[in-house]
Formats: structure tokens, sequence, C-alpha cells
């Protein structure tokens, strides 16, 4: 099961608890033993609606040992969006704890998922320090993750993981990174994604090394990293982008010289962000690193001993290959001609054993993306005359929000189904904190403040927070292509010679 | 600017940066602005930019106590605090 022959301790910074391998074991005993009288089995998908929490870690490997799936969810999405992902991966099992709402629980509940309240669970306490570890469960190709990425109002795409494509994963990064920079690695990140579970978390914890938990993005937590940094000698720790401008303004650099290493990603990293990272924590070992869900995260990055920082330098693939073609279509040849030239720009596609097992319950879906092997990213990039990789933009509909991936389709999906959207196009727009923000244009018959504030009653319903647009335009008709379909860089360019609506102004409570 | 300016500068700005979808309602001065929705995290940076540029306050030197930016009075104390020193 494991990377290494034992599992690292784990430490939870807002609480102060820390638990220590042995007691993890005995924790875990516990909890599969508690599962397995509960009636899970083999083959269950379960949803895990909390993390960055101890309990989530011992969690994640109990149903592992009872051979479930794990399905980690965004705790910020609403119950319409969570209904939504239970009805396509059909889970038959929730964990649940005290900070899930009670709708949240009622709505599921309502599904015919069985709800299973682990604050309550009769786990021993305080642990014995138990003999007998439970035989695992799982074998290699049985689905160990399911991690939702688009689709939560309309069809949800889950990126399947099995253990396989995992330890392919850990191996390849401890192969190419090696672990003593991992030593003592703090997550900032959310437990429900790629980067912060499988690389950020995973990787270094289930190579024996320790791993200090955080709250997702906390800004207490960034406005002191310096000081947690030297409190906890941190060695390492992944970030996206966005969390840096609070960090470096307000949080001293770290004293202690501990860290090792830092890596970047999710979203891109320019060069003058990169340099002020490599001052501020006094280590050059500062990589960009490239990674996507599908290939289970980090899949290239720049260990490519002594350079200097460039906007969109990524450098090495990590347990990969990494090859750039014309075409972004999969019955594209993978022969000489097919390929970009050195230095030319074009579709990235990866070769890894880290690849997806697919996208649950959509065959066609992955077959659109997967072609002998090789996945097409969806990104834009170059390889250079030294071989290093260049990421140059992206193809993908999305929305990259300090490192949140929002996707314009779910967006659409909502507002064309209030009762007077007559045409809607979300796109990006761009935001000095977060890179990207989120802007929608909307045609609706009536343009009065009782209709608008009506949408926006219906989008808070059915809509996360984070995915609210930052700006509304509200537009007579929206441009189209030949083919008669919106156009969402024609919609973005008309709204870039618009004002938005002053939202706050119309929702005034007090009308007048 | 006397104490009700600064207040009153301090909400105009808070305007401009809250949430777009926040109703014009009056901002409660004790209330945490990150968890009552006025403002995401990442916009305390933005305070912080504004302090810097209109109060002169040097977080460079004394770093960011996030206290000190929970809420409008906590807010209002810090620059009370800072033009005394």
């Amino acid at each position: 099961m494991f990377v290494d022959s034992k599992i690292g301790d784990l430490a939870e910074l807002a609480s102060g608890r820390n638990w220590t391998g042995a007691e993890l074991s005995a924790r875990l005993i516990a909890r599969h033993s508690a599962y397995r009288d509960q009636g899970m089995e083999r083959g269950d998908r379960v949803f895990v609606l909390y993390g960055n929490k101890l309990e989530f870690f011992v969690d994640l490997l109990a149903l592992w040992y009872v051979g479930a799936s794990v399905v980690p969810v965004d705790g910020r999405l609403t119950l319409f969006e969570i209904e939504n992902l239970a009805r396509a991966v059909t889970p038959r099992f929730a964990l649940i704890d005290v900070t899930v709402p009670a709708n949240i629980v009622t709505g599921l509940s309502a599904q015919g998922v069985t709800m299973l309240d682990t604050s309550s669970l009769d786990f021993i306490a305080p642990p014995r320090i138990e003999t007998v570890a439970p035989q695992c469960a799982a074998r290699l190709d049985d689905q160990a993750l399911i991690l939702f990425t688009s689709g939560t109002t309309g069809v949800p795409k889950g990126v399947v993981h099995t253990h396989r494509s995992l330890r392919a994963r850990w191996l390849s990064l401890r192969q190419c990174l090696g672990v003593k920079s991992y030593e003592r690695t703090l997550c900032l990140l959310p437990t429900h994604f790629g980067h912060g579970l499988i690389c950020n978390s995973l990787f270094p914890w289930l190579c024996g090394q320790q791993l200090f938990i955080a709250p997702a993005f906390s800004t207490e937590m960034l406005l002191q990293l310096g000081r947690i940094v030297d409190q906890h000698r941190i060695t390492f720790l992944s970030s996206v982008p966005s969390m840096w401008g609070l960090t470096l303004k307000g949080s001293k650099p770290p004293q202690g010289k501990s860290l090792r290493r830092i890596h970047c990603g999710s979203a891109p990293l320019s060069a003058h962000l990169w340099r002020q990272i490599r001052a501020w924590s006094g280590t050059r070992e500062v990589f960009n690193a490239y990674g996507i869900t599908e290939t289970g995260s980090w899949v290239a990055g720049t260990t490519i001993g002594e350079f200097e920082p460039e906007d969109g330098l990524v450098g090495a693939p990590w347990g990969s290959a990494i090859k750039i073609l014309k075409s972004a279509e999969r019955n594209a040849p993978f022969e000489s001609d097919c390929e970009c030239k050195v230095d030319e720009t074009g579709n990235v596609w990866l070769n890894t054993a880290a690849l997806m097992q697919g996208y649950y319950g959509q065959a066609e879906l992955t077959e659109q993306v997967i072609s002998g092997g090789w996945f097409v990213t969806g990104d834009m990039g170059l390889i250079d005359r030294r071989g290093w990789f260049y990421l140059k933009g992206r193809e993908r509909d999305e929305i990259n929000k300090g490192g949140t991936k929002i996707y314009p389709a779910d967006i659409d999906a909502v507002v064309e189904r209030f009762e007077y959207t007559q045409a809607v196009c979300t796109f990006a727009t761009a935001d000095s904190l977060y890179g990207q923000n989120v802007a929608m244009a909307v045609v609706l018959p009536n343009q009065d403040a009782a209709t608008i504030r009506q949408l926006h009653a219906w989008m808070k319903a059915h809509l996360a927070d984070f995915k609210m647009p930052q700006r509304w335009y509200v537009v007579e008709a929206l441009p189209q292509n030949s083919r008669g379909k919106i156009s969402r860089s024609s919609v973005q360019e008309l709204c870039a010679r618009l004002k938005p609506i002053d939202l706050a102004g119309l929702l005034k409570r007090d009308s007048r | 600017m006397d104490a009700e300016q600064k207040k009153q500068h301090l909400l105009d700005f808070l305007q401009t940066i809250q949430r777009p979808d926040y109703p014009h309602e009056g901002i409660d001065e004790g209330s945490s602005l990150v968890e009552s929705g006025l403002i995401d995290s990442l916009a305390l940076l933005e305070i912080v930019m504004y302090l810097e540029q209109t109060h002169r306050i040097d977080f460079a030197e004394r770093g960011i106590d996030p206290g000190d930016l929970r809420s409008v009075r906590s807010i209002l104390d810090l620059i009370a605090r800072e033009s005394q020193t």
C-alpha cells in the first residue's frame, strides 16, 4: 500500500494536535473496524466532506484498507452541487463531522447515502497501541480516489486514480526529487484537489516524512508564514502564486534557514514573483511545478540545475514524457512531422504511468483525451534547444482564480436554468490579486433591479461563493460565431468596452 | 484627517474592494470583514496597501498582525496607534 515501510507523523497547526506514526496506526485500526462494522465493503465509494485535519488523513487510509474509493468533496459547494456529484458517482457512504451543514446531511441522506458522523463513531480514546494491522483489501487496480474538476452543476468530471497510478506518481517523485527536502512538509493547500492532496500531502507523508497540516489558504497562517516555518522547522511547502501576495507583504521572512525547497504551481508563476519567493525563503530551490489532476498532479518542474527564473519556464519531466504536437486531436498520428520543432509552440501531450484510469462514468470523454497512452492536456507549450519545457498558455475553458480552477460552463449551466435568462456567457477577467476572476454577461428580457436580484438569489442557491461572478454585464445580445455558437472570447472583447453593473447597489435591501 | 474623516475614508475604500454582491447597507464596525463575507481573505492585501499609502504604516518593519485587520474597528484602532508613534 504505502511507498515506504512506515507513514510519517502528522501535526495539525490550527489545534496543536500531533499524532505519531504509532498513534496513527492505532486509529487506523479502530476506524477500519468501525467502517467494516457499518457495512462498508471493498468497491464502495465514500464521500469525505471535510479536509485539512488529522482525521481526514487517517480516514483516507482506513477507507483504503477497507478497499473503498475515496471522494474528497469541497466543503464550500452548495447542496445543489453536492447532490449533483452524488447522483453522478452514487456514493454508498459519506463521512461527516460537526462542520458539515445540516442541509447537506439531509440532502445526501435523501439520496440514500449513509451518513457516518466520524465525530461520534466509537473510536478508542485515548488510543491503545493496538496489535494487529488489518489486512488491506484494496488491490492495485482498484479505484482509490475520485477528484472532481469541472461539472459540479452539470455533468461532473470525476478524475479516477487507482492505487497503481497514485503509487506511480509517488515513486517517480521519490526517484526524481528524493525525500530529504520533504522531511518536514507543510500543507496550506486544500485536500480536496490533486495538488494539495496527492503531491503536497500524501507524497511526503506516505514516504515516511512528517506532515504539518494547516487550514486551506488560511490568511492568518499566510501572514505568519515565516514564524510558522521557524517554529516547526519546515523544510518544504507547496503553494500557488496568489498565496504569496499576503505572505510577502505581511510575513517576516523565516530566520532559521530550515526551508530546503518550495514548489509553486496550479497557476502561472511570473519570473518576478519567483525571485521574490527565493529572496524571502532563503533558498534557491523554488520550483515551478507543473501538474494536472489527470496525471496525479506534479508531472514536471524546474529540477534543471542552476537557472534564472523566466516566465513560463517549467523545465524537466518528473516521471513522464512530454511531447509538443501541432494538433490536440486524439487521432493525430504520433509521427515526427506531427511534432513541433524546437522552440515552436504547440499542444502539450503527456505520457506517464500516473495517468488517471479515466473520468468516472464517462468513457467517451475519456477517449477524447487519451490516445495510445498519451494524454492531451489542453495546454500550449514548447521545448527549447536545451530540452526545457515552457508553458505558454491554456486552451482549456477554465478560469484560474488564484490556483482554483472555475469552469465557465458550470456557471452558465446554472444561469441558463433561471426562468428569465435568454443567453449567458461566463468568462475570465483579469484580477490583480488572483490573476483571473469570474465575469458574466447575461441577456435578460427585463433588466430591472428585481429581476437581477432574483437571478442573484438563484445563483447563490446553486453555486459555491467562490464561483459567483465578480463582474456582471447585462447586455442586449451576445456575439456568436458563424455556427451560431456564443464565442467566449468575443464576449470578453465586448465587455471590455462596457461598464459592469453596480450589483451591490442593486442589492440594497431598503430599495428606494 | 480627524478620526471621523479617517473612518469615512476607510469605509469608502472598503466599498471599492468589497464583494460585488454584498449590499451597501453599512458595514458593522465590529464584525469580521472576511467572516461576514464582505471581502475575500486575499483582499486583505488591498487593505494593507491602502494603509501603507494613505496612513504611511510601514508593515515591512512591523509585520502584520491578522487581528489588526479583522474589522473596521480594529483597523481604525491600528491607524490611531500608528498615528501616535
